[in-house]
């Protein structure tokens, strides 16, 4: 058995009395492709975003190598340098370009050298077929570069465990595709993932575990063959086939 | 009278007046447009310094886990800078620059007119450019933190790197205002005896009683600075857009 890299215990969070995550409970090990679905406004954002930090949840703990992830400031950047996001919405630095992107964190968060800063940013930047548009700013960019760019951003980091939130949900059709293939790619180098997905066949494919949520729970965790073909949770189901009939 | 319509050393008209006195007092009125840009300048540049870090402490945020220290004193620069900010855009500068200038000489603080003249200038642009950059840094997306925040980033260099850096950007038209409304606003510091060009227009003035053609020249003057500054800052600006296009790295594309 692999060793656990987060365990998310008895995690809760509130916006004021609207409580949107309830009582979550979840083991990451290492190389666990995880991929996350459910209806919207069940709190699948709201959950990767108190994974890394960005919302401080109001209940439970965040275990990193059984270490508890505090409210220190120091702490927690420490911890996100480990734990990387790709977000819906890119959120390239406008002021940068895509190699500037790519070389910021690293020289600023891991002080690493401009020479290695750079050679890990065209490694990356190979890797997600982005290397030519170095000098290109993200608005000249299209979404699916763009995203592409987010990733390589954030391998970057060298990161133990990556989260991504729908992160081909704000992509014109015909850019879906280069970056589930980017992200195919990923999971077959045992990088761990947790990512939150409405792309079915997707989830399917590349999970080696699927977590399906509702309001606020945890409502089924199970290999995706069992998810996707003989759910146990009744609520699932339903979801399932709502999804499938469009 | 004579056919000399334009007569420099006996002036009969307005026009007269305007050109003779411009030239009596040229000197003066170098000096003065001096004075006033040198007062402008330095009181517009330092209190866009002043205005960018109070506007950054404007902007922090107490986070839970901080010790109690960072908490206390962050709350306390809140508060100060809260305070500095509404007091020097609630008065007039006219008010504040009496005020500081007697208020420290009865203090026995030594300064000259000039100093001073620059002080109450670096507090009130300080003041208006608070609220202008906690208004840029608003404008910017959150998302552009966020994207930081999530690879380590302290909200600090966060501010440095990411936020100013955009929200600069976007302000620049408004900081080009506030330099042409100091260039204008320095001509109330005559109540404190610097010898701007106000100043030098009212006593250029008082010597013969004309005031109208004294101003007059100074007006000149003050408009063609706002009028080169104005085209300058456009001209600035423009060139700062930046190219829409880039350069492949060709030397990249294999494998593609
Ligand atoms: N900052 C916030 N303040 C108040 N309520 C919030 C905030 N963020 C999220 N919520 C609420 O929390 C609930 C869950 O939101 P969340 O974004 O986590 O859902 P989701 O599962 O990611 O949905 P989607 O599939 O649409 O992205 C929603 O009802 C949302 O309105
Ligand atoms: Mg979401």
């Amino acid at each position: 058995m692999s060793e656990t890299i987060l365990s998310i215990q008895d995690l809760g969070k509130s916006f004021g009395n609207h409580e949107v995550l309830r009582k979550i409970d979840i083991d990451v090990k290492k190389g666990e492709v995880i991929c996350i679905v459910g209806s919207s406004g069940s709190g699948k954002s709201t959950l990767l975003r108190c994974i890394n930090k960005l919302e401080k949840q109001t209940r439970g703990k965040i275990l990193y190598h059984d270490e508890e992830v505090t409210d220190v400031q120091s702490h927690i950047n420490d911890y996100r340098s480990k734990v990387g996001m790709v977000f819906q919405s890119f959120n390239l630095f406008n002021n940068m370009t895509v190699l500037g992107n790519c070389m910021l964190c690293t020289r600023k968060v891991l002080h690493i050298s401009k020479e290695e800063a750079f050679d890990r940013a065209i490694t990356h930047l190979k890797e997600v077929g982005m290397a030519p548009y170095i000098n290109a700013k993200p608005s000249m960019l299209s979404g699916g570069q763009k995203q592409r760019v987010a990733i390589a951003r954030a391998l970057c980091m060298n990161p133990e465990i990556l989260l991504f939130d729908e992160p081909t949900s704000a992509l014109d059709p015909e850019m879906v595709g280069e970056v589930l293939t980017v992200m195919k790619e990923l999971a077959t180098t045992g990088l761990t993932m947790m990512i939150v997905t409405h792309e079915m066949a997707f989830a399917r494919d590349v999970s080696t575990r699927t977590i399906f949520m509702d309001n606020g729970y945890v409502a089924e965790d199970a290999a995706p063959e069992i998810l996707f073909t003989n759910p146990k949770n009744e609520r699932t189901r339903e979801f399932l086939s709502r999804y499938l009939a469009g | 009278m004579t056919m000399n319509l334009f007569s420099q050393t006996d002036p009969t008209n307005s026009l007269e007046w305007t050109w003779f006195i411009a030239n009596k007092y040229s000197s003066m009125f170098i000096q003065g447009t001096y004075l006033t840009l040198y007062t402008a300048v330095i009181g517009t540049l330092v209190g866009f310094l002043l205005g960018y870090l109070i506007g950054v402490i404007q902007d922090m945020k107490v986070n839970p886990g901080d010790n109690a220290l960072k908490k206390v004193t962050v709350r306390l620069l809140k508060t100060v800078s809260g305070a500095y900010v509404e007091i020097f855009r609630d008065t007039p500068m006219i008010v504040q620059a009496m005020i500081i200038y007697y208020g420290l000489r009865q203090a026995n603080v030594e300064m000259t007119p000039v100093f001073a003249g620059i002080l109450v200038t670096v507090l009130n642009t300080g003041a208006y450019m608070a609220e202008t950059v906690r208004a840029g840094i608003g404008s910017i997306d959150i998302g552009q933190r966020e994207g930081a925040y999530a690879m380590g980033m302290s909200p600090m260099k966060t501010m440095i790197y990411i936020v100013l850096p955009q929200a600069f950007k976007n302000i620049i038209p408004e900081m080009a205002n506030t330099f042409l409304t100091n260039l204008k606003m320095t001509s109330v510091l005559n109540v404190i005896a610097v010898q701007e060009l106000f100043m030098a227009a009212k006593t250029a003035g008082g010597n013969y009683y004309k005031y109208f053609e004294s101003y007059l020249v100074i007006a000149l003057i003050y408009f063609v600075l706002c009028f080169i500054f104005n085209k300058l800052f456009i001209f600035i600006e423009k060139g700062m857009q930046g190219s829409e296009d880039y350069a492949l790295a060709v030397e990249y594309m294999d494998n593609q």
